[in-house]
């Protein structure tokens, strides 16, 4: 079954090897975050640190392994994490058709409360990491805020960076065309009201699973985060809003996010593996209450480190919770889908759809619908592949684009300045991005697709004549002691792009 | 060293092939495991138990899947396949591009037992149950203008006594009528490299054996009145009969280097190393050997071609990925000037008929990372100002499958290198261990590594 917080999330790491604690103090200030990449880079175990001054630090606690990015987030939702890519999408997605209602707990139930601190809260009795040697200060960047539409019940989940600036005030990564960032631009900051907020810090797996996801605005997310988990959320009610946040996080922060204010922002070593600048002006949170448990664990990102072949929460959790998030997403607006996936090597900048669809028209369609949804302001480039291409193997998708998508007629919208972007880039000059009130880049930029499906004329056959299906061939080799990498079994009969034989 | 057993040895010591025990038919199912082991990016194959006169081996050209990290060295076999210390692009990329011509050494052959002259005896592997036997990564030797010279083939058997060989058109049509032939399998990595290189140039050029000689120290010996790799692991000799249709199945990836034509070759006698063993490839598979092979080859070409191109060498290494098909160029360049990005690519499309993109990075970038050479595509590369397509006019590639009838179309290069005209403070660091944490913190993280016992990782 999922586990139902942060610390029997930690306590299953354990159980399976994946953990490593520090026991030795350990400072916020680089020294956490430099074993955290090291370990990142090296594919190995969860590093928990018990002694970091009166709480503890978890680094990339969501890093999946390198060949299998969805494994350890599967054993936070109570699935075996030897799924083939596949079956665990298909599994996360069974879960999300089935949203579970929260229940509220009593305070006095809630472990997040164990220790209120209402009077004077003070964010620097914490140990926030100080991330990277170039960072703008220190931040809270992997977490769930949770903030309210003013104008109905819906309650948005989602996942903004927060930079600590003193005892009660941050800045916060708002960049329009998000669903909290809108809430706060277009209609609080209109009408000259903070905005309350809930940073919930540690929340159980599920919880930070949803918080990634695209939840279509309206919808319940603790109800998705239930379906997730197999069971109801518990929720509690904040001591000085009327917000309810997930009961078993390890510590939550009450505030407002203030109309008309600014802090500075950044420079931030960012997710797509360069420190992105200027430094820029984002909206302020003002700190009203801090509640959490004992000795509460703070986990954190190593930004920067989910490139390349290394992985980090952030770039598992976009194969992991992104993937069969958009994947339903698109099923369920009528899009023949297969699958949606994220390119591993770089985080939120390119995804992958795999479709039968041939239609150039519907692909078209189809580009158009991301780019004025979810994918609209991180996501750049979509690549259409065959169904049976898997997006999240670089290889097939690599071979798709290089051998199926001809210049001449499947590269669309490259050239044409006109679409919305954030301003994390490193692509656009600063002029470029500018310093706009709304978090977006001052010029446009494009949005591109690229359609790397066979031509009709040239679809390969699949090759299901073989001596030996692919399953089988894959177990001889695993008894001659050979790693043979993560095909899905379930596909062993269709072929991979070019894959003739 | 370079005789293939020799090599396989090297690998098996070196854990970067395995040995599968299972008996195996050569009828499907050895190629039906090569090709899983070659699409997973997997080490090289030896089958131990297979019917036929023939051991069969598989992988042991190939180049690693590089998105995979678990890969010990992408390049390491073909590194190890031309006897080099490093097993660095670089080392490999420079040496076939800069290998001098050498005189062979003389040596008596090796395949010296005689064997029925049966080919469905020796155990080629079919590509499907039930198809014909397949010959892939030898040489066919012959002589041109009374010169010996070994060409590459592709082909399978026709009859016991007959295989059907698409070899370069250019050597065919040098060939006399009913020229006497060797076909030799199993040959040194460095005789197979050498005649796809010289078979496969705008002006194909039989001499060979040198070229074979100068990559790595290839040995030859007569058979007959034809100079052979001496340490091949069998030999078929025979004559030409004729020049016929294409032989059957997916073609080689050198195919796409050439015009091919096809011959039938009747053989007449087959002899054998003892416990002969023979290198096969899994056409048509991706990663399989001829494919890493083939784009390695094109890469020196224009590595050498086009890096002198300027009276500099801009250049400082270029790659044809197997993950890619051959249908992609990468290159890391220093930008020698506003607008030399568009030089680059297209001189690469000039002298280059396999592909229609190129993606050019900074010099820094690290030939052995190819995640994060296609991460620079996806992140550094403006989507509206870098990604760059030329007219409608540009002749079809080969590489790709779509414009097969050779219709002309556009090319495209992304230009993934920073901006010559930016100032210093545009250009963001890269996120790295070396550039996040001060030189007093990694000495902590080091210390604390030794105590956490996490060396192994």
């Amino acid at each position: 079954m999922s586990t139902d917080s942060l610390r029997a999330y930690v306590d299953r790491l354990a159980a399976h090897g994946d953990l490593v604690q520090i026991d030795d103090p350990v400072s916020w200030n680089l020294e956490a975050s430099a074993l955290t990449m090291r370990l990142n880079e090296a594919d190995g175990p969860i590093p928990l640190f018990r002694n970091a001054d009166g709480a503890q630090l978890l680094g990339d606690p969501y890093r999946g392994s390198q060949c299998r990015p969805w494994d350890r987030i599967a054993t936070g939702l109570g699935l075996s994490r030897e799924l083939s890519r596949r079956e665990y999408y298909e599994a996360v997605i069974d879960r999300l058709r089935n949203p579970v209602d929260p229940v509220t707990v009593d305070r006095e139930d809630a472990p997040c409360k164990s220790v209120v601190e209402t009077e004077e809260p003070d964010l620097l009795e914490l140990p926030w990491p100080f991330i990277h040697a170039g960072d703008g200060g220190r931040y809270s960047n992997l977490h769930t805020m949770v903030a309210p539409d003013p104008d109905s019940e819906w309650v948005d989940w989602s996942y903004h960076r927060a930079m600590i600036h003193d005892s009660q005030s941050a800045s916060v990564l708002l960049l329009a065309g998000e669903q909290t960032p809108n809430l706060y631009y277009y209609k609080y900051e209109r009408r000259e009201e903070p905005m309350p907020v809930a940073i919930v810090v540690g929340a159980e797996p599920a919880v930070q699973a949803t918080s990634v996801m695209w939840i279509p605005t309206g919808r319940s997310e603790a109800r998705y985060a239930g379906g997730l988990k197999g069971g109801p959320i518990e929720l509690v009610e904040c001591e000085t809003n009327d917000l309810l946040v997930p009961a078993s996080a390890e510590l939550v922060i009450e505030g407002r996010i203030v109309p008309g204010a600014r802090r500075d922002e950044g420079p931030f070593g960012d997710y797509f593996g360069y420190m992105h600048g200027p430094r820029r002006s984002m909206p302020a949170l003002q700190v009203d209450a801090i509640t959490h448990r004992p000795r509460p664990i703070i986990p954190y990102c190593v930004e920067g480190s989910g490139v390349g072949r290394t992985e980090n929460t952030t770039s598992s959790m976009e194969a992991a919770c992104v993937g069969p998030d958009a994947t339903l997403g698109l099923r369920a607006a009528g899009y023949e889908v297969e699958c949606c996936g994220p390119w591993q090597s770089t985080p939120r900048t390119v995804y992958t759809i795999s479709t039968p669809t041939k239609s150039s028209e519907r692909l078209h369609e189809l580009a158009n619908f991301i780019y004025t949804t979810w994918g609209m302001l991180h996501v750049d480039f979509f690549v259409f592949v065959d169904e049976d291409v898997d997006p999240l193997d670089q290889r097939a998708v690599l071979d798709a684009l290089a051998r199926h998508a001809d210049p001449s007629e499947d590269f669309h919208q490259f050239g044409r300045e006109n679409m919305p972007k954030v301003p994390l880039n490193i692509y656009q000059t600063p002029s470029e991005k500018g310093n706009i009130q709304t978090g977006t880049s001052k010029a446009k930029t494009a949005k591109a697709y690229i359609d790397a499906t066979r031509d009709r004329s040239h679809a390969s056959p699949e090759a299901d004549h073989r001596a030996l299906s692919r399953a089988d061939a894959r177990e001889i080799l695993r008894e001659a002691g050979v790693a043979v990498g993560e095909s899905d079994p379930t596909r062993s009969n269709l072929s991979s792009t070019g894959d003739q034989t | 060293m370079t005789a293939v057993r020799a090599l396989i040895d090297r690998l098996v010591d070196s854990d970067e092939a395995v040995t599968v025990d299972k008996r195996l038919h050569w009828d499907g199912e050895v190629t039906a495991v090569a090709a899983e082991a070659a699409r997973t990016g997997g080490p090289g194959i030896v089958f131990a138990d297979t019917p036929g006169e023939l051991g069969l081996a598989s992988g042991t050209l190939a180049a690693t899947n590089g998105f995979r990290s678990q890969s010990p060295s992408t390049w390491s076999r073909l590194c190890a396949a031309l006897d080099l210390e490093s097993s660095s692009y670089r080392a490999l990329l420079s040496t076939i591009a800069t290998a001098a011509e050498a005189e062979p050494d003389r040596a008596p052959i090796e395949a010296t037992v005689s064997v029925e002259p049966d080919l469905y005896n020796l155990g080629l592997p079919t590509l499907e149950p039930g198809g014909r036997p397949t010959v892939t990564l030898g040489v066919i030797a012959g002589k041109v203008d009374s010169e010996v010279t070994w060409a590459p083939i592709r082909g399978d058997v026709q009859r016991y006594d007959h295989l059907r060989l698409s070899v370069p058109k250019a050597f065919a049509t040098r060939c006399a009528p009913k020229a006497e032939v060797v076909v030799a399998l199993g040959v040194p990595p460095g005789a197979y490299f050498a005649a796809i290189e010289r078979w496969t140039l705008d002006r194909p050029d039989a001499a060979v054996l040198p070229r074979a000689a100068g990559l790595t120290d290839v040995s030859v010996g007569t058979h007959g009145s034809i100079l052979v790799p001496a340490e091949s692991e069998s030999l078929l000799a025979g004559n030409i009969t004729s020049q016929v249709t294409q032989p059957e199945g997916p073609a080689a990836a050198w195919e796409q280097l050439c015009e091919t034509e096809s011959i039938d070759v009747s053989i007449s006698t087959i002899t054998t190393r003892p416990e002969p063993i023979v290198p096969i490839a899994p056409l048509g598979t991706p990663l399989a050997d001829d494919v890493a092979i083939t784009g390695l080859i094109e890469a020196a070409r224009l590595f050498r071609r086009v890096n002198n191109y300027w009276g500099v060498a801009p250049m400082q290494w270029i790659q044809l990925p197997a993950e890619a098909g051959l249908g992609f160029c990468i290159v890391s360049s220093e930008i020698l000037y506003a607008g030399f990005d568009w030089q680059l690519a297209n001189a690469l499309f000039s002298f280059s008929d396999l592909f229609d993109k190129v993606l050019i990075l900074d010099e820094a970038a690290d030939p052995s990372d190819l995640p994060r050479a296609i991460d620079n595509m996806w992140v550094k590369a403006h989507p509206a100002n870098d990604w760059v397509f030329s007219g409608p006019n540009a002749p079809a590639p080969t590489a790709p499958e779509y414009r097969t009838d050779g219709e002309p179309g556009s090319e495209l290069y992304i230009n993934a290198t920073w901006d010559v005209s930016w100032d210093e403070e545009y250009i963001a660091p890269r996120v790295t261990y070396e550039n996040s944490y001060p030189e007093n913190i990694r000495e902590r993280v080091e210390k604390r590594w030794r105590d956490l016992e996490l060396e192994d990782l």
